[in-house]
């Protein structure tokens, strides 16, 4: 199954990133990207990938989202000048958690860049799924470090990912809440941050149930609060059904993963019980939803765990199956003793009861039924999307005529097989249904379908039917892929009856991009 | 078997004192000391008993504001968290004056009960109209913790509702940051404690066993309460200002060139077999690059090892960029392997570093830690950080790392992830002489199976008749007696399962079990004083369960004791276990015993002067031993100050000078130049130096080719041998044969036991063992002689004060450390005139070779020796 739905997949790497060093006894480590980089090499995944080495972030982009100051002194604080910063480290609260070292302002720019550039990517359409590790450093505040994280990346790539996309879905699997993040869009119904964490006792301290966005953002932010001790079983009894129904009625555009691996078992700093296949989970669940998806790394303390990890998931969105057994690479004797890829989850007691997770999920359910069920304006939206991006994209190819971009073409040219794929990618999406019932499917089909999703569906219908866009496939499609795959409801509204062709889901940006073409020409 | 197993993270109860109710801790961390004892470090969950009257209150109205859904609610709520600084100050505020309202809520308890229960009230009943199900008030619950609650309780006839509303305060837990060391035999069993999530009914709580929840963290210091939640700040200096989204003609100006530059592509033409073929050629190129160059020839003399080398990442991302840089063509990669100025070389950092470079490292990584910085800087300046930095991660897969790792691991042993803790019996201990004391158990020896009834009392808290064990709870002057659920119930919720007659609100309630915490305090003197558990109805007396806190508790097994300060455990430490503990201050722990003055007043002076024929002061000056008579000196002081005016004894004590001369004089005398070299100061000629009468050490004589024939020295005296056999010298005691020895004088002390000390040396230092080497035990051998001894250490009582000596766990066998407190005692021996005599006896050899030989028996001739009939305490002298 994975092997269908094979995706581009752009890698963000700069080989210097493993070797800054935030200090003696720091728990945050770079050279866990090293580890992950070196891991994919001696795995084959290394070539099956465009990497990419991302230009250093400007302080001009840095400012999109933090303030002058604060990126200025990012900018000239170094080690050897700290005692003449005294009061603005405190001010930016850089200093005991947020050391000042050697090559800080770098290692900001290169994260930033990573991610930066994997946006524009994602909306050039250039690929599909992008990835930057050594990304996700959810924590950083407009003009504040706070929890390792300096410039937070993530809210630069999904403030670039909002010029091409009406909506964009965070999603933040780290222990730790995203609080940074949350906090760059509170007050927005643009992006929707669903946050994963531990609440309770635990850094940094947001991440309440009831914290739920404000003004325009009120019900935009959704906040999963668990306990220690979860465990691949219990996450997934949450993560699927919350992130389903978020898809649902939030139908974002693009998707940004937040992939923290200090939600691995044997965590330094962490507290649950997941092992490296949990975590993948939450990756290959996302990435079905065949949005232009954004992945960035995180928390993650245990270096050989993240590295093991985010290896795992580099090969889920490759749909590349790799061997348990370790290769051998620079930093093979970090894995033993058993050098193996997975990880088996300790003993540790779940304190995430099945009756807590279930209320929880309801409170959220009922929080997501407060948003404004506006299909109209989404769908509306979403067209508008896509012929936007196909545009943009043909005047790129058009003018543009770069080396890399006349590749690109080349690129397109296959994309038979894509589609192909894209065909069998639904199959992918059956296996998703199964998927899903294997635990939670059977309330999910009540909830989503039966009670909302044909309400939602018959009010998205005739919005459709008002914007006057080929409204009779439109229904069908609408119906069919509703509550699992609103990504199609992009490429359906593009190329319509194609789309409807294709056993009702076309799926993916690829065939939304191909068929804008022809539409287009 | 799991259920005795403790994790790290893991909610327990512990228990400090038998009768009191369990503490809630959760382990941060599982440490083995020394002994072998399991230490766990505990992060303090407070009930609602041990908190001030006003935060109860206090959190009351935070649960109100979060328990109702309600804008009022909420806004409260919000209030609550937004300004967490004023409102701590409130409560400080509200504390303050409380605290010294404490002796009037004594005389008047109705009225702060009256306003708790109000507030409780208040909220439950608020939340009850709420649709959450939030609130203990949702009716069905009979089966809430009610399992023993047979007894009907007419007098507590109020709805369930409120009975669960009562119980569940009890589940109420106050966080704090506040961390302390317990021992881990102290734990008794797992419960959870979780943060309560508004989804959450309290129902649920009270539905299953041990289960707790907090809101608050709690502050005992600051005795403030805070609401343990973080906030999104909402305004334009957090958030960010959202792009527009680009309009259909619109294009970004982004380049994705500036942004990004590809380093790899799928997109090419060549098969996996291909680059894997390319990549074995690369490090083949790599390898016979190796053999070319000299330096690396020299680092791997073998083939293999430059094949490894050849074969690390840095060579495979290498030919990768190869590959890309010629568009995935293998003839131009390859030819641009081998370029005409010779084989392409890749050396990451660990290659690259010469064997001394490497020593450096690791030199320094000893002496700075992981300061890469500094050590860049001291021992490695012509390397950047980024190489410093890959070079140690690469460094620790190496072979020396994990001999490091190794050292490290086995320090690292003493942190437990977890541990196993029997199945404490509190029958046992139940029946034991704690509870005999205090008569805690009633009928203490039941079977089990017979209920049995208490005297016709019912369960002071649910009234039940019968019960297979009645626990006291009791207080300085009023027990009441629970049966064995209650009980249960008690230890682990800190309160009367029901409300008890006349209260029912949950200010009484805390009053009580906050007088029963009083008690420890007051049995801080030990175990085996009073029982410690009380729940007294009546008692009013409101010590904070605070102090109770912060009760510090010796740790060692069978100790237990308590004590209110810190530094005064810290000397019972000292004196009864012999540890020392370093306490923050300079001061020392306790005082040596040699630490005294004598202050000498004008009457002592007065004696000393009319008494000195008495007194003798010269004389005791130059023998410390010398006994003056003080009853002697104080009668004949009486009689002769009896005639004595004021002016007279004043006159006694002004201190008349002796004339001795000036010093100067003297000096100048001396120092007088011109009087020539003095006849004293002329060396006498070696020739007519004065032969001493007797050689001590005489030449041995000389060997036929000119070196010295010394004696050998036997390594045993043959004395020994003879000793047994001469019966009349009572030289050995009788116990000679055990081998601690050292303290030989002081058993004799105490046993009592009659020895002759012939005189042979100073045989009170030490033991009789022979060949006795010349020096001391070292204070390990001597704890190694101890531990073999299989007995612990003798206390000496000394001036009625313990003396210090090393903390001796049985039998263990572990190395011990002696305390500088061990040091050999201020020991000296007195002679008697018995010893006197003797010694005149001796001739001056044998005296000498005694000295020189102390453990030697002396040949005295029986006659000689008076077999003294005092004992041998009498030559003993302890200095105190």
């Amino acid at each position: 199954m994975q092997s269908h739905s094979k995706k581009r997949v752009c890698y963000y790497y700069d080989s210097d990133i493993g070797n800054y060093y935030y200090g003696q006894g720091h728990p945050m480590k770079p050279h866990r990207i090293r580890m992950t980089h070196n891991l994919l090499l001696n795995y084959g995944l290394y070539r099956k990938m465009e990497i990419y080495r991302p230009h250093k972030a400007t302080a001009d982009e840095m400012t999109k989202f933090h303030s002058d100051e604060y990126v200025r002194f990012l900018r000239s604080i170094r080690p050897d000048n700290m005692s003449e910063y005294n009061k603005q480290m405190q001010r930016f609260n850089v200093g005991e958690d947020c050391p000042v070292f050697d090559g800080l302002y770098e290692f900001c720019q290169l994260s930033a860049g990573g991610s930066v550039a994997a946006a524009v990517k994602l909306n050039k359409q250039a690929s599909e799924i992008c990835i930057n590790w050594g990304g996700g450093l959810h924590h950083a505040k407009k003009s504040e470090a706070s929890g390792f994280c300096y410039v937070n990346d993530i809210v630069l790539g999904i403030l670039e990912l909002l010029k091409y996309h009406q909506r964009v879905l965070y999603i933040d699997i780290d222990v730790h809440h995203g609080d940074g993040v949350e906090e760059a869009f509170y007050t927005t119904d643009r992006v929707m941050t669903v946050s994963f964490h531990k609440y309770g006792e635990y850094f940094p301290g947001t991440g309440d149930l009831r914290d739920i966005g404000a003004g325009k953002g009120k019900y935009y932010a959704v906040n999963i609060p668990l306990r220690d001790g979860m465990d691949d079983d219990a996450y997934e009894s949450i993560f699927v059904p919350i992130i389903s129904k978020v898809m649902e009625t939030f139908q974002p555009a693009a998707v940004v993963l937040q992939c923290g691996a200090d939600s691995l078992t044997g965590d330094r700093l962490g507290c649950f019980n997941l092992t490296v296949k949990g975590h993948g989970k939450c990756v290959e669940f996302v990435k079905k939803y065949n949005l232009p998806f954004l992945m960035v790394g995180g928390g993650g303390y245990t270096i050989r765990n993240v590295s093991r990890c985010w290896t795992y998931e580099t090969s889920v969105a490759l749909a590349v199956e790799i061997a348990n057994e370790l290769p051998y690479n620079d930093y093979f004797e970090y894995f033993g003793p058993d050098f193996k890829l997975h990880i088996s989850p300790s003993n540790m007691t779940n304190q995430n009861t099945s009756e807590y997770l279930e209320k929880i999920k309801n409170r959220l359910f009922e929080n997501l039924r407060m948003l404004p069920h506006a299909p109209g304006v989404q769908i509306q939206a979403i067209p508008e999307d896509a012929i936007n991006d196909e545009s943009d994209d043909e005047d790129k190819v058009d003018k543009d005529d770069r080396l890399p971009q006349s590749d690109k073409d080349k690129r397109i040219v296959p994309e038979n097989e894509y589609s192909d794929s894209e065909d069998e990618g639904e199959g992918g999406r059956r296996d998703n249904r199964t998927y899903k019932g294997q635990r939670k499917r059977p309330r999910l089909d009540k909830d989503t379908n039966s009670n909302k999703a044909s309400s939602e569906t018959s009010s998205e219908i005739k919005d459709e039917k008002e914007k006057g866009d080929g409204a009779d496939g439109e229904e069908s499609t609408a119906s069919n892929t509703n509550s699992n795959n609103n990504s199609n409801n992009k490429s359906d509204n593009d190329a319509g009856a194609t789309a409807n062709a294709g056993s009702g889901s076309g799926s993916g940006s690829g065939a939304g991009a191909k068929g804008a073409k022809e539409n287009n020409i | 078997m799991a259920t005795n197993m403790y994790r790290v993270g893991d909610y327990v109860y512990v228990e400090t004192t038998p009768n009191s109710p369990y503490l809630i801790r959760r382990i941060e961390e599982l440490n083995k000391n020394q002994t072998g004892n399991v230490e766990a470090k505990v992060m303090c969950f407070y009930r609602r008993r041990d908190l001030p009257n006003p935060l109860v209150q206090l959190a009351d109205k935070h649960q109100l504001a979060t328990a109702e859904d309600s804008p009022l609610a909420t806004k409260l709520k919000k209030t609550w968290l937004r300004t967490p600084v004023s409102e701590e100050q409130a409560a400080q505020a509200v504390l303050d004056p409380s605290i010294a309202a404490l002796d009037e809520e004594r005389t008047s308890p109705t009225q702060t009960s009256g306003g708790g229960g109000s507030a409780t009230g208040n909220s439950s009943g608020n939340s009850s109209g709420t649709s959450n199900n939030n609130s203990s008030s949702t009716g069905s619950g009979g089966g809430a913790g009610g399992a023993g609650n047979a007894g009907g309780d007419a007098e507590k006839g109020e709805a369930l509702t409120s009975k669960q509303r009562y119980q569940i305060k009890h589940r109420e837990l106050f966080l704090s940051r506040q961390v302390e060391s317990i021992p881990a035999t102290q734990i008794r069993g797992k419960c959870s404690v979780t943060l309560l999530n508004e989804t959450e009914s309290l129902q649920s709580y009270l539905n299953k066993d041990d289960t707790f929840f907090y809101c608050l963290v709690f502050d005992p210091n600051q005795k403030t309460l805070l609401a343990d939640k973080g906030e999104i700040r909402v305004g334009s200096r957090y958030q960010c200002d959202i792009p527009a989204k680009l309009k259909d003609t619109a294009t970004d100006d982004r380049k994705l060139e500036e942004l990004e530059s590809l380093v790899w592509t799928p997109e090419h033409s060549l098969t996996d077999r291909k680059i894997d073929q390319f990549l074995v050629v690369s490090r083949s190129i790599g390898t016979f690059a190796r053999a070319l160059d000299c330096s690396s020839s020299v680092k791997q003399p073998s083939l293999h090892m430059s094949a490894a080398a050849a074969s690390r990442d840095i060579t495979l991302f290498h030919a990768m960029n190869i590959l890309h840089k010629h568009e995935y063509s293998i003839e131009e990669s390859m030819s641009s392997l081998v370029p005409s100025t010779g084989p392409v070389l890749c050396r990451d950092e660990i290659e690259d570093w010469s064997a001394s470079e490497a020593n450096l490292f690791e030199e320094a990584l000893e002496k700075y830690g992981k300061d890469f910085n500094d050590i860049r800087q001291d021992f490695l300046p012509w390397k950047t950080l980024k190489q410093i930095i890959e070079y140690y991660y690469m460094w620790k897969t190496t072979d020396r790392y994990v001999q490091q790792k190794r050292v490290k691991a086995v320090e690292a042993e003493l942190k437990l992830k977890q541990v196993y803790i029997p199945q404490y019996n509190n029958n046992g201990k139940g029946n034991g002489s704690s509870v005999k004391a205090g008569g805690g158990i009633y009928n203490g020896t039941t079977n089990g199976s017979t209920d049995l009834s208490n005297n016709g009392k019912p369960c002071e808290s649910c009234g039940a008749t019968k019960s297979s064990q009645w626990n006291s709870v009791s207080s300085g002057h009023s027990t009441c007696r629970l049966c064995l659920s209650c009980w249960e119930y008690w230890r682990r919720y800190g309160s009367m399962k029901s409300a008890t007659k006349g209260d029912s609100g949950d200010g009484d309630a805390k009053k009580k079990s906050s007088s029963a915490a009083s008690t420890p305090t007051a049995t801080s003197a030990g175990l085996a004083t009073t029982p410690t558990a009380v729940v007294d109805l009546n008692d009013d007396e409101k010590i904070s369960d605070l102090t109770n806190r912060q009760l510090h508790r010796c740790s060692i097994v069978n100790c237990g004791k308590e004590f209110k300060l810190k530094t005064h455990l810290a000397r019972h430490y000292a004196q009864a276990h012999g540890i020392a503990i370093s306490s923050g201050s300079p001061r020392p722990i306790m005082k040596t015993r040699t630490a005294f003055y004598l202050h000498t007043n004008p009457m002592t002076r007065v004696a000393r002067a009319i008494c000195r024929s008495i007194v003798k002061p010269k004389k005791a000056a130059r023998q410390s031993a010398y006994a003056i008579n003080a009853m002697l000196v104080k009668q004949e002081f009486t009689n002769r100050i009896s005639g004595k005016s004021q002016a007279e004894i004043k006159k006694l004590l002004l201190l008349k000078p002796k004339d001795r001369g000036s010093v100067t004089k003297i000096a100048n005398r001396l120092g007088a130049p011109g009087s020539g070299p003095h006849e004293w100061l002329v060396l006498t000629p070696k020739d007519k130096m004065p032969l001493p009468a007797v050689v001590s050490f005489p030449k041995p004589p000389k060997a036929p080719d000119g070196s010295l024939v010394y004696d050998r020295v036997p390594n045993k005296s043959p004395d020994v041998v003879a000793v047994p056999a001469d019966k009349d010298l009572t030289i050995i005691p009788t116990q000679a044969t055990s081998t601690i020895r050292k303290r030989a004088h002081e058993e004799q002390q105490l046993n009592g036991t009659e020895v002759t000390i012939v005189p042979s040396g100073p045989p009170a230092k030490r033991p009789n063992k022979d060949p006795m080497p010349s020096h001391c035990p070292s204070p390990e051998q001597f704890a190694a002689m101890m531990a073999a001894s299989g007995q612990p250490l003798s206390r000496h009582h000394l001036n009625g004060k313990q003396k210090i000596a090393q903390m001796a766990r049985g039998g263990n066998g572990r190395k011990q450390v002696i305390s500088w407190m061990d040091a050999p005692d201020d020991v000296y021996f007195r002679a008697n005139d018995t010893h006197k005599k003797t010694r005149k006896i001796l001739s001056a050899v044998d005296l000498r070779r005694a000295a020189r030989k102390p453990w030697r028996t002396l040949p005295i001739k029986p006659a000689a020796t008076e077999p003294s009939s005092r004992p041998i305490e009498s030559q003993i002298v302890i200095l105190d």
